[in-house]
């Protein structure tokens, strides 16, 4: 590390970037500020309305069901996906024929377009020609068939389950990885005392890899909160707004209702949430590591 | 004696059938996670080679005979040879802008002392945590005033301006590494700091270089809320968008929507097969260091 004697290269240096970032990342959230408070549906004249989009905004019971939404998204991510993988890589995690093959298809979906996904898993929960419903006729559960994504009590579940299926993979690597760092002696030390494995695992494995256990919940918390193009794509937030995230219903207002004021304020209200998620997990982790 | 011969023999007998059993549960269960990973994918790609006719009536079997046209419709009718055209188009100069701005700004960032280095840093780190459906309207209405709506341009710098903060954190980390005798001998031979940049720093940077290049262009190779919000010309389409498009006018040829999607998925499924390594650890590293 050196000091220049020309500070202005170093502005060469950093300005391209910053500008760019700065532009097309930081001001279109302030951007969205500003049109908040506005009504304006993208040609005639803006007019400042105040708070009035936001007093609308939550006395839209349809935006609470899309809050509502965004937070079983999370929660099915955090405890389907970890725990899944988890799982299976603690069973990866010893000398075995074929775990290279196991891991290469534990991550393919992670690679996988959202859009060839979104598609490929409406065909698979179509009613009359979809893979689970004639699974079940075929094996005998022909009585458990269900319209999965037309019908509101089942949409929900049929998109997390999504979901989940998409990024377990993700998190069965980042484990099997941490797992190849619990240093070796400790498990010999512990297999000499005769401690069986469900005993390692408890009280050496686990807790060896537990800061990457909690940077995993974070991501995942993190991640699920982007969730839109998967439920555009699959639902577009129906039937009946039954799988509305905020993102969608915030797609639907602005740019179907042409409503970009009334969007704008959506905007913030997804900043606002997805920062304070965020900053409320990973105070709480931390906390928690002291 | 020969009573506990023959009582250590039947320990060990059940021991190793104990041993045959857990192997095979674990197996089982992982075979069944590949089977649950894998086959929505075989399934789709196996019925886009079937008649619309033999697919309704059989859709798990292999096809009875091999048909192609399905992929002539996607191919002609959803124009897919110009969706990849524009998702390599825009994905690549994206990334060449973004990898060539970020490395100079981490350059900076890690090789110089100066005020406020710290701050920029955090400030540049900090855009991870920016939730993309936030800046959707915003990012429209600040495109429309730029008069980028509708041009590859309106794509290129949010994938620039939100690949930026894992890329300059990526490089960053990386370059602040190398020992600062590296650039001394340089700059008494007398060269600036460009020039050290260019000819030291970026080829000593390579592996970081290789990760965020490979996550600049799965994630500009996949996006697709922005191109749904800001592309509107059908010949402007990325893949992603091209796709959900194309599904949703085709929504009962279901035939014709598998082969569509097998066409973008082959390309993807190899790019991941040669390369798995480096995805995986570009992947996987960036998550948990992000």
């Amino acid at each position: 590390m050196h000091l220049l004697k020309k500070p202005w290269i170093i502005a060469v240096g950093v300005i391209p970037a910053l500008v760019i970032y700065l532009i097309f990342s930081i001001v279109p959230i302030f951007i969205s500020f500003y049109y908040s408070l506005m009504s304006w549906n993208g040609f005639s004249e803006m007019q400042f309305i105040g708070l009035a989009n936001f007093k609308e905004v939550f006395q839209d019971s349809v935006f609470w069901v899309s809050v509502r939404n965004n937070i079983l998204v999370v929660l099915a991510s955090v405890f389907g996906q970890i725990p899944i993988a988890l799982a299976l890589a603690l069973l990866l995690n010893r000398k075995m024929k074929g775990a290279k093959f196991f891991r290469t298809i534990g991550f393919m979906p992670v690679v996988i377009s959202t859009v060839v996904i979104s598609i490929t898993w409406r065909m698979i929960y179509n009613s009359e020609y979809g893979m689970i419903n004639n699974f079940l006729e075929a094996i005998g559960l022909g009585f458990l068939q269900q319209n999965w994504l037309g019908d509101p009590t089942w949409a929900m579940v049929a998109v997390c389950i999504t979901i989940i299926w998409q990024f377990v993979g993700l998190y069965f690597i980042i484990f099997l990885s941490a797992l190849q760092t619990v240093p070796s002696e400790i498990l010999e030390a512990a297999d000499l005392d005769g401690a069986s494995e469900w005993q390692k695992t408890i009280h050496v494995v686990l807790p060896s890899i537990w800061n990457i256990i909690l940077i995993s919940v974070v991501l995942c918390i993190s991640g699920s909160l982007k969730t839109f193009d998967l439920i555009f794509v699959m639902t577009s937030g129906g039937p009946a707004n039954s799988t509305e995230v905020m993102a969608t219903y915030m797609y639907g207002k602005t740019f179907e209702g042409l409503r970009y004021g009334y969007g704008s304020a959506i905007s913030v209200l997804i900043f606002v949430f997805s920062i304070a998620l965020i900053l409320i997990t990973t105070k709480l982790l931390r906390r928690r590591e002291v | 004696m020969r009573e506990s011969a023959v009582h250590y023999d039947t320990v060990s007998k059940q021991a190793r059938k104990r041993k045959i059993v857990k192997r095979s549960t674990i197996y089982l269960i992982l075979f069944l996670f590949t089977i649950v990973n894998a086959y929505p994918i075989f399934w789709m790609i196996m019925n886009s080679f079937k008649t619309g006719q033999e697919f309704s009536f059989d859709p798990f079997g292999l096809p009875n005979e091999w048909v192609f046209t399905n992929y002539v419709e996607a191919w002609v009718t959803a124009n897919i040879g110009s969706y990849f055209f524009n998702s390599l188009f825009v994905g690549i100069v994206a990334l060449l802008i973004c990898i060539l701005v970020g490395a100079f700004a981490s350059y900076f960032l890690s090789r110089f002392q100066f005020r406020g280095r710290n701050l920029l840093y955090g400030f540049f780190v900090v855009g991870l945590l920016v939730p993309i459906h936030a800046t959707l309207v915003p990012m429209f209405i600040l495109m429309q005033k730029l008069g980028f709506l509708n041009t590859h341009l309106a794509l290129i710098f949010p994938y620039v301006a939100f690949n930026l903060p894992i890329t300059i954190f990526l490089l960053t980390s990386f370059m602040s590494s190398f020992p600062k005798e590296i650039e001394e001998s340089a700059i008494m031979d007398g060269c600036g700091p460009f020039r050290i940049f260019w000819s030291i720093i970026l080829p000593m940077s390579r592996p970081a270089l290789a990760t965020a290049v490979i996550l600049n262009f799965i994630n500009n190779w996949n996006e697709f809320s922005f191109a749904l919000v800001l592309i509107n010309d059908k010949a402007l389409s990325t893949l992603p968008l091209g796709l959900a498009n194309f599904a949703g006018e085709y929504t009962t040829n279901y035939t014709a929507q598998m082969a569509g999607l097998t066409l973008v998925l082959i390309p993807t499924i190899l790019f991941y097969l040669i390369m798995e390594k480096q995805i995986v650890n570009g992947m996987t590293q960036g998550a948990v260091k992000g």
